[in-house]
């Protein structure tokens, strides 16, 4: 890889890490400002119960924004996600760039069932990849499109939060 | 009345009989024991669709009342149910999910179903196919023509379901045990065929009922923003909650309002065949199957209970085989959008129940679950519960509100 291309890599994984914090602390806002104004999000996994590609969520930038600035009005688990990522590889091709990324999200959970008993515990909530693809402007890596990949498909309760 | 000392929290409320159920009903380990055989091993259960193995050979796996099931497609396109169950020494024939029998196993040929122990073989009516060294070890004590495998009665019916009974002896066809209930979408879901697009599992910690509570009643929809601000009008309190025999109840429908939650559309243009713009139907079955076409897609949920505070829910998805890409992809955007694992709506409903199973673990007080609303079978009305706990003390000849006495001697 070139020096060019060794800085974009770094870009790349530095736009994957900080999109993991920021989505960590529901600080939605500011992980959109990581987006393209023509982003796509989309959370995917193959069933092999159904032997079918599904779409779990799908949505633009400006249609996620929307729903997650309506969280206040819906009962929601409040319980903390909390990402694992290590990105394995990324390309890049002049302008453009895509990674992979392995995650792992745990559930730190606060009200999700009783309280009492459970909160403060961290559990498993699901596996999979982010497929990241980038738009690369002034050394900086800005999200075109991110597919989550799932291997989880015994979601429990779900969430509300993006993945 | 300002809050209730214990004597006064644990009277009777002032609702009639059969307005309140007890909440050992929703814990107690022996009544849920007796549920799996007095009910769940005699009814009939849609345990997937027929898209799920649209080829011959293929087959799907699944499970009733802790008996596994194995469910395959025919060379003569028929699909049938077996217990998966070697008769020889007990081994699971089968472990994925789904699949297809058409080629090779390591322990076994092409076209048959083999079980990977001891590599007996069946082929796709259940009858046994070969036995590994029959001779050479039964003689003829026993014959592969008589190591058949367990037959379950099956039927393809109502939108492709595939449904099966462990009770030989089950008096109804699954059109008769439906009474009805299926009629108001029957031509929206048998007018062509359908395909899932949609499963996920959730295991949530309650029983199976307080699901299927939640499902037949619309009270809940307090709860949900999207529901209040899509539904809650004239129409939508004109929906009446019809009952129908063997404990099953349907929800009419109002013209919902989608394109009132920032950000959703209508889904007018994809509605099911013969079905009006935006409208929802709902068919609670007992005792734990729940079907929603709402718009344009179809939810199935199938409840399978793990124990008295612990559930397994299957949420699928379908719309019309015949979709373009484009098509399917709006719907799974509508479906998902409001019952995916991370829609609108879904959570809202499994935060509740697993609310609900956290105060009614097996041990805790007995306490007095209302489902006493009444308005004339209206919406808000809660007599889709009261129809099915009516069903239920039948069947299992206790009396939902005071489960230790048997339900008609209590009822008097």
């Amino acid at each position: 890889m070139s020096a060019n291309g060794t800085q974009v890599a770094e870009a790349v994984k530095d736009t994957i890490y900080r999109s993991c914090l920021l989505l960590d602390e529901k600080n939605w806002g500011d992980f959109f400002e990581l987006c393209d104004q023509s982003f796509n999000y989309s959370i995917k996994a193959f069933s092999p119960e159904i032997s079918y590609d599904m779409t779990y969520m799908s949505g633009s930038r400006k249609e996620l924004k929307s729903m997650m600035e309506m969280l206040p009005k819906h009962n929601t688990d409040h319980s903390a996600l909390k990402r694992h990522a290590t990105v394995y590889t990324v390309d890049v091709d002049g302008k453009d760039a895509t990674a992979v990324t392995s995650l792992v999200v745990y559930q730190n959970m606060v009200d999700g069932i009783n309280s009492h008993i459970d909160s403060g515990e961290s559990h498993l909530f699901l596996i999979g990849r982010y497929i990241d693809k980038f738009k690369i402007e002034d050394g900086n890596a800005r999200l075109v499109e991110r597919e989550v990949r799932l291997d989880t498909r015994r979601l429990d309760k779900g969430t509300h939060y993006l993945i | 009345m300002p809050a209730r000392n214990h004597k006064q929290w644990t009277s009777p409320p002032s609702l009639k009989a059969g307005e309140w159920v007890d909440s050992r009903i929703y814990s107690d380990p022996d009544i849920f024991e007796e549920e799996q055989e007095k009910i769940f091993k005699k009814v009939w259960i849609p345990v997937c669709h027929e898209s799920e193995l649209p080829e011959p050979y293929d087959f799907r796996t699944v499970s009733i009342a802790r008996e596994p099931i194995i469910v395959v497609r025919g060379p003569d396109n028929e699909v049938r149910a077996f217990l998966n169950v070697c008769p020889h020494r007990g081994m699971m024939i089968e472990r994925r999910p789904a699949g297809s029998f058409a080629p090779a196993q390591p322990s076994g040929n092409p076209k048959h179903m083999t079980c990977m122990f001891h590599a007996w073989q069946f082929d796709m009516k259940g009858n046994c196919a070969y036995i590994s060294r029959e001779e050479e070890g039964y003689q003829d004590r026993i014959k592969k023509e008589d190591q058949g495998l367990r037959r379950l009665r099956s039927e393809v019916k109502f939108g492709g379901f595939v449904w099966v009974t462990l009770d030989d002896q089950n008096e109804h066809s699954v059109e008769e045990w439906a009474d009805g209930s299926f009629e108001c979408i029957r031509e929206a879901i048998d007018t062509e065929p359908l395909q899932v697009f949609h499963y996920h599992k959730a295991i949530i910690g309650c029983n199976y009922k307080l699901w299927h509570d939640t499902n037949s009643e619309f009270y809940h929809d307090y709860m949900h923003y999207h529901n209040r601000v899509t539904g809650f009008n004239e129409e939508y309190f004109a929906r009446k909650n019809v009952a129908f025999g063997n404990g099953h109840v349907n929800v009419n429908s109002f013209e919902v309002k989608y394109d009132e939650y920032e950000g959703f559309e209508s889904r007018a243009e994809l509605s099911f065949p013969g079905f009006p713009p935006n409208q929802w139907y709902m068919i609670d079955m007992f005792p734990g199957m729940n079907f929603n076409l709402r718009g344009s897609a179809l939810r199935c949920d199938i409840m399978t209970p793990l124990g008295p505070d612990k559930v397994m829910i299957e949420f699928r998805g379908f719309g019309l085989k015949s979709d373009s890409a484009e098509d399917r992809q709006h719907r799974i955007e509508h479906h998902n959008s409001i019952w995916g694992p991370f829609g609108r709506n879904l959570h809202e409903d499994l935060i509740a129940v697993a609310g609900q199973g956290a105060t009614m673990q097996t041990g805790s007080e007995p306490r007095r679950i209302q489902h006493g609303r009444h308005e004339d079978n209206f919406i808000h009305d809660e007599v889709g519960m009261r129809h099915f706990y009516e069903e239920w003390g039948k069947w299992m000849d206790r009396m939902p509100s005071d489960p230790m006495k048997k339900y008609m001697a209590a009822a008097e």
